[in-house]
């Protein structure tokens, strides 16, 4: 219940920051649509059909009710309805951010485990130095690289992510491999440290040797001791991680030209389309709290003494 | 915005989306052009236009002003060299707005539904018109009557007869909104199937060009057609090609109409990739993700200059940048500073430089050279540094230091900065004050309105092209809507009205010479070039006709034998 009214405030202040950002932005929508020679009668009567032209109070009243009506209207720009374009977009950006994952957990957590288990020696290091270029590298750099060398240059994928209709699922795996792989480079690195910094603790716990010296096999040891310890800091990066790809993942989007929820908002602030900018941005905070939410219950299963805190 | 973008995706939209993207789209663009290599280009037909029109509101679109260009170009396969069959691929904007033939605003939305949709008239060579729903056109003894015979066996999409019952009803409609400076409801009858004639409020002798795509919004629609309804919810039209499925995140495909009136297109589908970032549709040309790229500009499309696998084709138009000085006070109200200005400025440097030399030179007047009644006799100003110094001396003026107002749009930050240069050894000092086209459209047109001009005495604006120059003539020389010099001239406008009220080619040269003349004597505007608009394909290409205003006729394309 406290968690329930914690979002819907989280909501309220995301729909106000959103509407007090649209605001501030410089231009007026009805010239911004209709070009800076419209008459300024079309744009006066395209403001007023807009309600564009109203209180800034009344606009802020209305964007308020469709958070909570979840009703976001029609997009100023295509007229097609809001929700008829994001839940699309969305569908997309799961896909890609799927794709990411799947690739990016396994290989990361793997590449921590092999370096914790060879703590201070070349692959270690390898492992390590790999891990830091690689995050601090932006993602649409990334991106721009890949694309360049092997989408354009070598033609061994796809320029434009978008799939066309009626493509197979492994059909879709061609376009959208390549961005994927953007993300999978920008968050190796972060998670792969993570879980090196947990391994490394579990190994030298106490716990362990006391599990070591009972006789268990080391991966015994690993997979029913350590990593249930070490994975809970990795789950909390993964899942702010979940939030970001659905949202922050613009500039990969941009870049291989996917329809995403990242590009639907740049291309809303873009125009001040403002019921698409709302929706899309609200949707990603939503996405945000269902991971932190399913980030939460996933540390209290692993880690007990998460579990016994919450039922005390 | 322009379009391209810029001039035109929205030209606007390029920039703002760009600006928005920062360092990526900088990157991206510089990083491909690290990987291309020679540079290579290729040609374009052009066209010109004539024409002039009397009311100025009812030009083109508002949407139209971002980027147009204003000459048919056409990719030119030898004869029988294009084979049947294919998908061509086109990277395009994406449409900014719903696709109403009637509302839309913006070139990506054009270039859709034009595939689909026709005019009365079409564009020929030379920027004349050519037949397209319409076989032929004539006016009456005083240009108040025009007859349109329209193309007989044309068929809808849904299989039904083209008459003349739908011009009637699509010019009834348009007298509402675009035409209504030309016509009222009922003004157009129709004396059978295939004759109509459209009565109008007053004499014009270049009518036809308000019924062609140089005026978007004229599409021909069905009788049965309801304003608002938009292409893709119910898909229609006389063109080549079906729409067959839409979406406006990602794109749109089109398949061939086998019963069109120009023959069978070569063509099975034409598949719209839709993006609105120019590096992105460069790319996907680049890697072969996109047969053709509908428009570019120079800025931000050196990756295609300089690629030795991509044609890149020049659309000549009367796109222009116009840089304003106030006639009526403050340092430019003496003619000499202007006329300084304009000598102190090397234009054909300034076309190399920023253009990549692809425009047409400029003598400081709205006047193209693509126009047919354009007066090539006339002397070019060229650069005089000296004597620029003696009119400044003169003016008592040397040593001038003045501010140059101008929006981050294209290439116009980097001509203003070479024109900063240039004039310095003129001895004047410019400081540039380079703004968000947010800032300098929206703001300074909503302050100063009806002057767009912010207040200021000195800066640049573009303007888009159009099939016939009245809109430059009227609005930004004559009747001070867009007078940003804000230039009065009795002359002038006698000229410009003479122009006007011309029926015959003939008339209009005479006119127009005189307009150019007047123009460029008292220079309220420098006009440097006329720029073209770009559009680029693979080799494996050809046949598309690009109009510059962003139509991209696809009846003729298709892959080389």
């Amino acid at each position: 219940m406290q968690r329930l009214a914690s979002a819907i405030v989280t909501l309220w202040l995301l729909a106000t920051i959103v509407f007090l950002i649209v605001n501030v932005l410089p231009g007026d929508v009805g010239r911004k649509i209709l070009g800076p020679f419209a008459p300024k009668e079309d744009v006066a009567a395209f403001n007023h059909r807009l309600g564009t032209d109203r209180t800034v109070i009344a606009q802020y009243l209305t964007s308020i009710r469709r958070v909570f009506t979840l009703d976001f209207g029609d997009s100023y720009q295509s007229g097609q309805k809001v929700t008829d374009i994001i839940l699309p977009a969305l569908f997309r950006s799961g896909k890609l951010a799927l794709l990411a994952f799947v690739l990016t957990i396994p290989i990361s957590i793997a590449a921590g485990i092999f370096a914790a288990r060879r703590k201070d020696k070349f692959a270690d290091r390898v492992v390590v130095n790999v891990g830091l270029a690689s995050s601090s590298i932006p993602e649409f750099v990334t991106a721009a690289v890949l694309l360049s060398v092997f989408c354009v240059n070598w033609k061994l994928g796809e320029v434009f992510a978008n799939p066309p209709a009626g493509t197979s699922v492994i059909g879709q795996f061609r376009y959208l491999l390549t961005p994927a792989m953007a993300m999978v480079i920008a968050y190796f690195g972060y998670i792969a440290r993570m879980t090196r910094a947990g391994v490394i603790g579990g190994l030298q716990s106490d716990y362990a040797r006391t599990a070591t010296m009972k006789g268990l096999s080391k991966g015994t040891v690993m997979r029913s001791h350590i990593l249930r310890n070490a994975l809970a800091p990795t789950i909390t990066v993964i899942s702010v991680q979940v939030g970001y790809l659905f949202g922050g993942i613009i500039g990969v989007e941009k870049v291989f030209n996917y329809a995403g929820l990242g590009s639907t908002m740049l291309t809303a602030v873009g125009a001040k389309d403002i019921p698409v900018l709302q929706g899309a941005v609200l949707l990603v905070g939503i996405i945000y709290m269902m991971s932190t939410l399913l980030a939460d219950l996933l540390i209290a299963y692993l880690n007990p003494r998460v579990r016994l805190e919450k039922t005390r | 915005m322009d379009q391209f973008a810029q001039g035109n995706i929205s030209r606007r939209s390029f920039v703002k989306r760009g600006a928005v993207l920062g360092l990526s789209t900088t990157f991206i663009g510089a990083f491909l052009a690290a990987c291309g290599s020679d540079s290579k280009k290729s040609s374009g037909s052009t066209a010109a236009s004539t024409g002039g029109t009397t009311a100025p509101g009812a030009t083109t679109a508002p949407g139209a002003t971002t980027a147009p260009a204003d000459t048919t170009a056409a990719t030119a396969p030898a004869a029988g060299a294009i084979k049947q069959g294919g998908t061509m691929r086109l990277a395009s904007q994406k449409p900014g707005s719903p696709l109403d033939p009637v509302a839309m605003d913006n070139l990506g939305t054009y270039t859709v539904v034009t595939q689909s949709f026709e005019y009365l008239c079409g564009k020929g060579d030379n920027a004349t018109l050519a037949p397209a729903l319409a076989e032929s056109w004539s006016p009456n003894a005083d240009g108040s009557e025009w007859t349109f015979v329209l193309r007989q066996g044309v068929k809808w999409h849904d299989g039904s007869a083209f008459t003349s019952a739908d011009v009637v009803a699509t010019m009834d409609r348009l007298a509402g909104s675009n035409l209504k400076a030309y016509l009222v409801e009922g003004a157009t009858t129709a004396a059978d199937d295939f004759t109509v004639t459209m009565k109008l409020n007053t004499p014009d002798g270049q009518f036809p060009y308000q019924v062609s795509l140089y005026n978007p919004q004229t599409l021909i629609t069905p009788v049965s057609f309801v304003l608002g309804t938009t292409l893709d919810k119910v898909p229609t039209g006389t063109g080549p090609f079906k729409l067959d499925k839409y979406d406006v995140a990602t794109g749109a495909t089109f398949v061939a109409n086998v019963d069109w009136w120009g023959g069978k297109p070569f063509l099975d589908k034409v598949e719209f990739i839709f993006s609105d970032d120019i590096a992105t549709q460069i790319s996907g040309l680049q890697g072969d993700a996109a047969d053709a790229l509908v428009q570019f500009s120079v800025v931000g499309g050196d990756a295609l200059l300089a690629d030795p696998n991509v044609i890149v084709e020049g659309t000549r138009g009367a796109a222009h940048r116009q840089i304003w000085m106030n006639t009526r006070e403050g340092n430019f109200a003496d003619v000499r500073v202007r006329q300084a200005v304009a000598l102190g400025i090397d234009r054909q440097a300034l076309i190399d430089t920023v253009l990549r030399g692809k425009g047409d030179i400029g003598n400081d007047h709205p006047i193209a050279p693509v126009y047919e009644f354009f007066d090539a006799a006339q002397p070019q100003r060229e650069r005089d540094i000296e004597k620029a110094k003696a009119l400044l001396k003169e003016a008592g003026k040397e040593g001038l230091s003045i501010t140059m107002h101008v929006p981050k749009l294209q290439e116009i930050p980097q001509l203003a900065e070479l024109i900063q240069t240039q004039l310095k050894d003129i001895g004047m000092n410019i400081e540039l004050n380079v703004e968000s086209t947010d800032t300098f459209y929206d703001e300074w047109c909503k302050t100063y309105d009806p002057i767009c001009d912010g207040g200021q005495e000195f800066g640049i604006v573009d303007y888009g092209n159009r099939g016939v120059p009245d809109v430059y003539l009227v609005k930004a020389y004559a009747t001070g809507e867009w007078n940003s010099a804000h230039y009065v001239s009795k002359p002038f406008n006698a000229a410009v009205s003479e122009y006007q009220a011309s029926l015959d080619l003939a008339g209009r040269k005479t006119a127009i010479s005189k307009v150019q003349k007047i123009a460029n004597e008292d220079v309220p505007y420098v006009i440097p070039y006329f720029y073209n608009t770009l559009y680029a394909h693979s080799k494996k290409v050809g046949g598309i006709v690009a109009s510059g205003l962003g139509h991209f006729e696809m009846g003729k394309a298709g892959f080389l034998a």
